[in-house]
């Protein structure tokens, strides 16, 4: 696995033999296992995240601040950022709506049901992406599952337009909702059940026991769920674009959706647009990320 | 988790649990929201004609014959399979030794692959993808394009699944006793590894090897932006979804192959939570620690 003796520790090394080899020597011995991670990473991920930013402030004639003058100019990627984060807000909020209270109830079932809940949440967080964009079709599309039971029952049900905010909203929740449960659950833990019976000891109801005691605690956690269920559902893409493909061109706006048409479409701006709603996706992805941090750093500082 | 799953048995007082007749209809309503569009997808991939009831006319596997005959499906199968296995093995063979490498030797190999880890998680695929696409287009321009780079980016996507779910495994196996234990009485490190290491992270590689897998399975965005000639389930059901206009079958066959990649999803998952006994898949970077403070 690597060259140097695991007896010899790389401080002894380096104190028995000094020299440039001794070092490289040693250096290798801290690092060489980690490199082939290493050199993935900085090509795959760093690598490519400096070269979009660059790319943004640089055209023919050298550095500018034309390009983003001139995205950011265009109504319809005005829209695009407005929806995203519209969107992103929404569903996360949702999520946080109803996953939360779901993850609660789940994490003080008896471990029988606990364990058919967990694995019909992991199921369903799983399915992701086309295939997701295609079972909304079958479920709520013009002739979906749903719509056909609701007018054979005799309601007039018109389902929502399969690429309108609506229908990726009710897309988008069938992962979110099992994720955000599944990445809350173990801190519901931390609201102990003497802590209630304590609170009801002193006569305390149940609405003020949450208010005072449990939200209290657990708020941290559901604002860090909340970003990062936010931080995903604005970078969706695949329900996205399968979603909006039967409508083409009167589909909703999204950075994601008008990134990839910036991509196929190589008109005009072309891949300048591109760089540019993909590092408006990364500063916003960033922010949230960084926020949910140092939540989470403070949350944890209690416990 | 544990210590607070136990509710107190035999109490007089009321649980802290709110009515019961809301909790049912909520849990109605998620099972419902949840299992009806899996169950519309398997109907649709049986069904003979459904436009106007309930349930369908008439049901028929014909579909299903149809859409595993067809050369396109098959072959977008045995790709992305083939895309699956190589991330899962690129990321196992370079994830292990670094995970390693930090408990025993290196600390400071932990602090930047956390760093690293948050990547994936906060930017989006199609972000990654494009920004790949780019970098390339500098740094390799004969692998823009291509499945190697396409693998390459899957991997680096995917690593962080597998990195939690080792180093996971190397804590819960006390790794570094383990390794000065075999050093004291003289193993070699390729020894350690082999049969000290290996056999106790076990557990911990095989999920993260299939999370890493089914991450890639059913990736879009990337596959989309990097490799254009790459034809992958996702890519094959998208131009379906995309071309389809209400001519007999399609809908049906794209039903089919739905419901295969959602049963290879299902079975993956299964996988995960049993080698991983029971426990949940912690995704949230940062649950581990409240896990470990709770116990502690």
């Amino acid at each position: 696995m690597n060259a140097t003796s695991p007896t010899v520790t790389p401080a002894l090394e380096a104190g028995v033999r000094s020299g440039i080899g001794a070092r490289v020597r040693q250096w290798l011995g801290a690092w060489l296992p980690a490199l082939p991670l290493l050199a993935l990473v900085s090509v795959a991920l760093i690598g490519p995240g400096v070269v979009l930013v660059a790319q943004t402030f640089v055209d023919a004639n050298g550095l500018t601040l034309d390009l983003w003058g001139r995205v950011l100019g265009q109504p319809v990627n005005q829209d695009a950022i407005v929806t995203s984060l519209a969107l992103g807000i929404c569903s996360a909020t949702l999520t946080l709506v109803v996953g939360a209270p779901s993850a609660w109830l789940i994490s003080r079932m008896l471990a029988g049901r606990r364990a058919f809940w967990l694995g019909l949440l992991n199921v369903a967080a799983n399915f992701g992406g086309i295939g997701l964009a295609f079972a909304y079709l079958a479920t709520l599309g013009s002739v979906g599952m749903l719509t056909l039971i609701l007018q054979a029952i005799g309601l007039p049900f018109v389902p929502p337009r399969s690429s309108s905010f609506l229908a990726l909203l009710m897309a988008y929740e069938y992962t979110n909702i099992p994720l955000f449960v599944l990445l809350t659950i173990p801190a519901m833990g931390i609201v102990r059940d003497d802590w209630w019976e304590a609170a009801q000891t002193a006569s305390a109801t149940r609405w003020q026991f949450w208010q005072r005691i449990g939200l209290p605690i657990l708020s941290p956690f559901l604002v860090a769920g909340w970003l990062l269920i936010f931080t995903w559902s604005i970078g969706i893409y695949g329900i996205a674009y399968g979603l909006a493909g039967q409508s083409g061109g009167t589909a909703v706006h999204l950075i994601t959706l008008q990134i990839g048409t910036a991509l196929q479409s190589d008109i005009l701006l072309g891949p300048a647009r591109a760089a540019i709603l993909a590092v408006v996706l990364m500063v916003i992805a960033s922010a949230s990320l960084i926020t949910y941090r140092i939540l989470l750093r403070r949350a944890l500082r209690w416990f | 988790m544990t210590a607070t799953t136990v509710t107190s048995v035999g109490e007089t007082r009321e649980p802290l649990r709110p009515a019961r007749i809301g909790q049912a209809i909520m849990f109605v309503g998620l099972f419902t929201y949840f299992t009806l569009p899996m169950v519309a997808v398997f109907l649709y991939s049986i069904a003979t004609r459904w436009t106007a009831n309930i349930l369908p006319d008439g049901y028929t596997l014909d579909w299903w014959v149809s859409a595993f005959t067809d050369q396109a499906v098959i072959g977008a199968f045995g790709s992305t399979l083939v895309l699956a296995t190589l991330t899962a093995v690129l990321d196992i063979a370079v994830v292990v030794p670094a995970a390693y490498w930090s408990r025993v030797r290196n600390p400071r190999i932990r602090t930047i692959v956390e760093l690293s880890a948050a990547i994936p998680f906060a930017l989006p695929y199609l972000v990654i993808g494009f920004g790949l696409l780019q970098f390339s287009g500098i740094v390799a321009p004969a692998l823009q394009g291509t499945f190697p780079l396409l693998v390459v980016g899957h991997a680096a996507i995917a690593f962080p699944f597998l990195y939690w779910a080792v180093d996971g495994a190397m804590a819960a196996a006390g790794i570094e006793r383990l390794s000065e234990a075999a050093e004291a009485c003289g193993g070699s490190p390729a020894q350690i590894v082999r049969r000290v290491v290996l056999p106790n992270i076990k557990p911990g590689v095989v999920t993260g090897g299939l999370l890493a897998f089914a991450t890639s399975f059913g990736e879009f965005a990337m596959v989309q932006t990097i490799a254009r000639g790459v034809y992958t389930v996702p890519i094959w059901s998208a131009e379906a979804i995309r071309s389809y206009s209400g001519e007999s079958g399609a809908f049906n066959r794209l039903a089919a192959v739905t419901m295969v990649n959602f049963i290879v999803l299902f079975a993956l998952s299964a996988a995960v939570v049993y080698f991983n006994r029971g426990q949940t898949v912690r995704l949230l970077p940062g649950a581990r620690n409240i896990e470990q403070r709770e116990q502690g």
